[in-house]
């Protein structure tokens, strides 16, 4: 893994490359007026582990998953994941990459209204026409507590509960990375603690990978590591985040 | 609040384009029937203007009972005397036949299917020729030009021509144009012209004319001369003016006209009343999605006014688009609608196409009505939406409630099959009937569309669980979204509904009619062989000479024949005209089994007998024994035994009179319909010897169908296939006209479909975001056309099966006796409906396989 040469984003335990972005930039528009939403990104996300990416609105946060996910191109560099250069694969193929190796947790109208709770969480799999892991499926339902909501439909849940369904699905497949966007941004303190509590446990008692974009202090300190976008460019990154170190590093950014 | 209606039309253009396309098409179609009639009613009218100028009297035998068709000649005799008449300069005699029937160079007989085969004595003020020469001796004819260039019929050949009596050789002399030199006017039917003393002698008319133009000398006054000539022949005899000849001419065209225009208007209005629901639909649809925008409208300070007046104002734009549009279309689809009758055997005139005030206004009323109408509900709907819709996120639109949808929808079906019942049992007169069971049926639709939607959700479920099954996933996401919104899948549905209720109708009609016809002939027939013209068709001005009657009556393989006529309204018994068929009284009872109750055929003075059907007895309250006065179009009066009453109408319609009565009171020779049977054949007779004996006749008749190629000689098995498929045939076309609305439904269900996919746009980016790939999403959008699809065809053919049994029921077992539901055929339609479905789907699933997923998840 030459290619994942430069300092920031390098683990300092060496373990495996769940994604990587190499000198990604994404230039929208051309000429006088393009503008360089990434601009020569170079960043890699361990297996194992709980990633926020952070940075202010415009940062550049939102299109960098985007790209990481397959659900973005990027202008230049490659994106990586696993050993997969997305770059090279066809429109098809990134829906089956989504579909199999991908979890997704977005801010909001995560869930289809027409399925159950448990429908929507083995929708992935249903549409690959695979059969769902019950053991698995069944212990991360267990995990964030929805045993008994499993046969209601979304518009029957709470916002937190339809959450909950969302990070469930994301983590269903036992995919290779699950990138969540926002996932707490519509919610209250306490419930959006609950998802992010579980979203942590996930990665340390069941060995899942997350991304997660925040621009919330408090959300992206439950990361193992926080990296920092500005203007499309990584900053900065931290690891054993808190509230408060998080919080300075984002003024001084602002500075 | 003008310029935001117009921009949100302009933002929403394949959404206006589909809707307007629905009105376009109704419009258009309207604009068309009336363009096209219009302009074959004027093409005619001139037409039979200037034939009719040509000799300003006419003198013909009175006629007070049957058609044109039966008209008596008149006497040479009565020539003379009018030739002698002062002020009359010249007489113009002249006879004119059906049935004559030309044979081209292949030995195939000329017949155009539904147009006339037509003989004339040849007439200078009517003919003129474009190449050869007029025909002027015996053995000589002439053909109109359409006619010889269709068939390429050649100066200087001979042709065997088919007469009422017998079948004559001929030589093409001459190639005439008819009604001016240089145009050539026809409706497709043929004509032969001959000269006139061969005309009458082929005709079976010697010594007698159809009618006898008169010249007058210069300068003489016209209603003089009319008075003293109707004054030398007297009260059998008529002299009439070129007026009255005109308006009868005009009048029996525009009677033909008429009949083609009201059947495609009621085709048009079909297609106007499924658009209607398609408007409808988008614009509840549309004013559904914005409810936040309106929403915010009201919260800046619009009226709940002002906000349905915009809607209004936009279903304005779309009916005014739509009836420009559709006015201008409308005049091309005329031009192709002639151009295709033209291509099937016509020869339409191609004079101007007019746009009379009239369609225009119809244009205006359907387009702009039918839109307006159909905006009314949802701009009532867009009323009530309060302000904070504009921020609220779930705000519903408020629709009737289940239970008052259950009631006005029960009340408006129930009020629509009373009228539909009174208008088929009730004893009214046609138009009535009609007017009734259209506007019967058309509240059943309005009902069951009130209806559905209380039921499309498990309905939806039901009809999705096997799709579902087959499709996996993306099936079951189809199913979930066709049971979300009853009220669109239901009226989505309903339009389909509509097309298939006729479609089944027609399919439950038709096959009764079949199996009628089969029961008919398989219990009241027992002759073997039947004997019919060629060009299809139960048109008493149908039919084949007598000669071949008897030659077949002289084949050793056959025993008898008997030969059969019809005529409309030419029997007036006690004040009122009857049709009438003849037979040979004495051998029919061995050829058709009539049912009869009391008395009998074949022991009767035929020549003075009539057999009537019970009812009619009854009606007139005569038993066999008693007598009937009956006159005919030739004047005459008979006093006619009742010899037998029967109880099948299906084969002799109400009243049955011998050929011989015929004979003396009808010029027409020709047979309308002829049976046969086989010497010494009989169902006991072992089935080697039957099949010898068919076999044998089958060879004997053989080359009498080639000598009369006109003419259909079948067996039993022959005649049972091919009616059968006449029939078929007939339903096909009436199917594929009713199935245009169909493609009006599609529009609708592609629409509606459209527009879910809009309002689903976030749901369709996150399904594709955790991995559904473009072909499992396009297999959701067809999974719920599929449902929408069956569920409209189950409700349409359910209707469809009621209508179809009712009007069974309510038509004279004289037509159809049995009750027949063609479940196959209804299967199939259902097949058809679910594949036109998908076909509605293509586009939709196209434009939501293309939309960007992340754009998609952040739509709001």
């Amino acid at each position: 893994m030459t290619l994942l040469a430069p300092p920031i984003g390098t683990a300092p335990a060496a373990a495996g490359i769940a994604a990587a972005a190499v000198g990604v930039s994404k230039i929208y528009g051309h000429g006088d007026t393009a503008v360089h939403a990434l601009d020569e990104i170079d960043a890699s996300f361990q297996s194992g582990r709980f990633t926020a990416i952070m940075g202010p609105s415009g940062s550049g946060k939102s299109t960098l998953m985007h790209c990481l996910a397959g659900l973005d191109t990027v202008s230049h560099g490659s994106i990586l994941v696993g050993d997969t250069d997305l770059s090279t694969l066809s429109e098809r193929e990134l829906t089956l990459l989504r579909r199999d190796r991908i979890g997704f947790v977005f801010q909001s109208f995560n869930l289809v209204p027409t399925l159950t709770a448990m429908e929507n969480i083995t929708l992935p799999m249903d549409l690959a026409g695979r059969t769902p892991d019950q053991a698995w499926v069944d212990e991360v339902i267990n995990t964030v507590g929805l045993d008994d909501r499993t046969s209601h439909r979304p518009n029957e849940l709470s916002g937190g509960q339809q959450q909950r369904v969302a990070v469930s699905r994301a983590l269903a497949s036992q995919p290779e990375i699950v990138f969540a966007d926002e996932p707490t941004g519509n919610l209250d303190s306490t419930t959006g603690a609950e998802i992010l509590e579980f979203m942590r446990r996930a990665v340390r008692e069941m060995d899942q990978t997350i991304v997660m974009v925040t621009h919330d202090p408090n959300a992206a300190s439950y990361a193992d590591r926080v990296v920092f976008l500005n203007d499309g460019k990584i900053v900065d990154e931290m690891f054993e985040p808190t509230p408060d170190t998080i919080l300075d590093t984002m003024k001084a950014l602002g500075n | 609040m003008l310029r935001l209606t117009i921009k949100n039309l302009l933002d929403k253009k394949i959404r206006f384009a589909l809707t307007t396309l629905a009105v376009v098409v109704g419009v258009a179609m309207v604009v068309g029937v009336f363009a096209m009639t219009d302009s074959l009613r004027s093409s005619f009218s001139q037409l039979a203007e200037d034939i009719s100028e040509a000799t300003p009297l006419t003198v013909r035998t009175s006629q007070e009972v049957g058609r044109e068709i039966d008209r008596d000649p008149v006497p040479a005799a009565v020539d003379e005397v009018v030739r002698s008449i002062e002020g009359v300069e010249d007489t113009v005699p002249g006879v004119a036949a059906f049935n004559v029937v030309i044979t081209d160079g292949a030995g195939e007989a000329i017949l155009p299917t539904g147009p006339p085969t037509l003989g004339f004595s040849w007439t200078p003020l009517q003919f003129f020729i474009t190449d050869g020469a007029v025909p002027a001796g015996s053995g000589e004819f002439a053909a109109d030009s359409s006619t010889a260039a269709d068939n390429d019929l050649q100066i200087g050949s001979t042709y065997v021509i088919s007469g009422p009596i017998e079948q004559v050789e001929f030589e093409l002399v001459g190639i005439f144009n008819f009604g001016a030199p240089d145009k050539h006017t026809t409706l497709g039917q043929t004509m032969a012209a001959f000269e006139i003393g061969v005309a009458q002698e082929f005709f079976g008319l010697e010594d007698r004319y159809s009618s006898i133009g008169v010249l007058l000398d210069p300068g003489t006054d016209t209603a003089e001369v009319q008075g003293r000539i109707q004054e030398a022949i007297g009260r059998d005899y008529e002299a009439v003016t070129d007026e009255v000849i005109e308006e009868e001419t005009t009048d029996d065209i525009n009677e033909v006209i008429d009949v083609f225009n009201i059947i495609l208007l009621v085709f048009a209005f079909i297609i106007v009343f499924v658009s209607a629901f398609i408007i409808n639909n988008t614009f509840q649809i549309v004013v559904a999605q914005r409810i936040r925008e309106l929403g915010l409208l009201r919260a800046i300070g619009a009226t709940g006014s002002q906000v349905r007046n915009s809607v209004i104002f936009e279903a304005l734009l779309v009916g005014l688009f739509s009836t420009i549009t559709g006015l201008v279309l409308g005049r091309f689809l005329a031009g192709g609608m002639r151009w295709m009758l033209n291509q099937g055997g016509f020869s339409l005139p191609t004079g101007p196409l007019e746009l009379q005030p009239r369609t225009v206004v119809w244009a205006v009323v359907v387009g702009m009505g039918v839109t307006l109408l159909s905006s009314i509900i949802p701009a009532r709907r867009a009323r009530t939406i309060s302000p904070i819709a504009a921020i609220q996120s779930d705000q519903q639109l408020a629709g009737a409630s289940l239970r008052r949808r259950l009631v006005i929808g029960g009340v408006v079906t129930g009020i629509g099959f009373l009228l539909l019942l009174v208008g088929l049992f009730g004893s009214l007169d046609t138009s009535a009937t009609l007017s009734l069971v259209g506007f019967g049926a058309f509240l059943v639709f309005i009902g069951m569309n009130t209806l559905a939607p209380s039921f499309a959700r498990p309905a939806a479920l039901l009809i999705g669980r096997p799709i579902a099954r087959i499709l996996g996933t993306p099936g079951q996401i189809a199913r979930g979204n066709a049971a979300r919104t009853p009220r669109r899948t239901a009226s989505t549905a309903a339009a389909l509904m509509i097309g298939l209720a006729l479609v089944g109708m027609a399919g439950v009609v038709g096959s009764s009619l079949t199996k009628s016809f089969l029961n008919t002939l398989d219990d009241a027939v027992q002759s073997d062989y039947f004997i019919r013209s060629d060009s299809g068709g139960f048109d008493p001005s149908v039919g084949f000479s007598e000669e071949v009657a008897a030659e077949i009556e002289a084949l050793p393989e056959f025993d008898t024949v008997v030969a059969y006529r019809f005529a409309i309204g030419s029997m007036r018994i006690e004040g009122s005209n009857h049709d009438v068929f003849t037979a040979d009284f004495e051998l029919v009872e061995s050829h058709m089994d009539a049912d009869i109750i009391t008395g009998s055929l074949s022991d009767a003075d035929a020549a003075f007998a009539i057999a009537l059907h019970e009812d009619s007895a009854e009606d007139l309250g005569v038993v066999v024994g008693d007598t009937l006065d009956a006159t005919f179009p030739d004047n005459g009066t008979d006093t006619l035994t009742v010899v037998a009453v029967y109880r099948d109408a299906t084969i002799f319609g109400n009243w049955l009179i011998d050929n011989d009565t015929w004979e003396r009171h009808f010029s027409r020779r020709e047979i309308g319909f002829a049976s046969a049977t086989i010497t010494g054949f009989s169902d006991d007779l072992p089935e080697a010897e039957q099949a010898r004996l068919q076999a044998g006749a089958a060879e004997a008749i053989a080359p009498l169908g080639q000598q009369f190629p006109g003419v259909k000689m079948e067996s039993r098995v022959e005649f049972r296939q091919s009616q059968q498929d006449q029939l078929n045939s007939f339903l096909i076309v009436i199917t594929v006209l009713l199935g245009l609305s169909l493609v009006i439904a599609l529009i609708g269900i592609a629409n509606t479909l459209g527009l879910a996919i809009f309002e689903r746009t976030r749901e369709i980016g996150l399904i594709r975001a955790v991995g559904m790939t473009r072909w499992q999403l396009a297999l959701t959008i067809f999974g719920e056309a599929v449902i929408v699809a069956i569920f409209g065809a189950i409700l349409g053919l359910s209707l469809g099966v009621v209508f179809g049994v009712a009007v069974v029921i309510a038509i004279p077992d004289s037509v159809i006796n049995a009750i027949s539901v063609p479940y196959l055929t209804l299967l199939v339609y259902l097949v058809i409906a679910g594949f036109a479905g998908m076909l509605a789907a293509l586009l939709p699933a196209f434009r939501a396989g293309r939309l960007n997923i992340l754009d998609a998840i952040s739509h709001e």
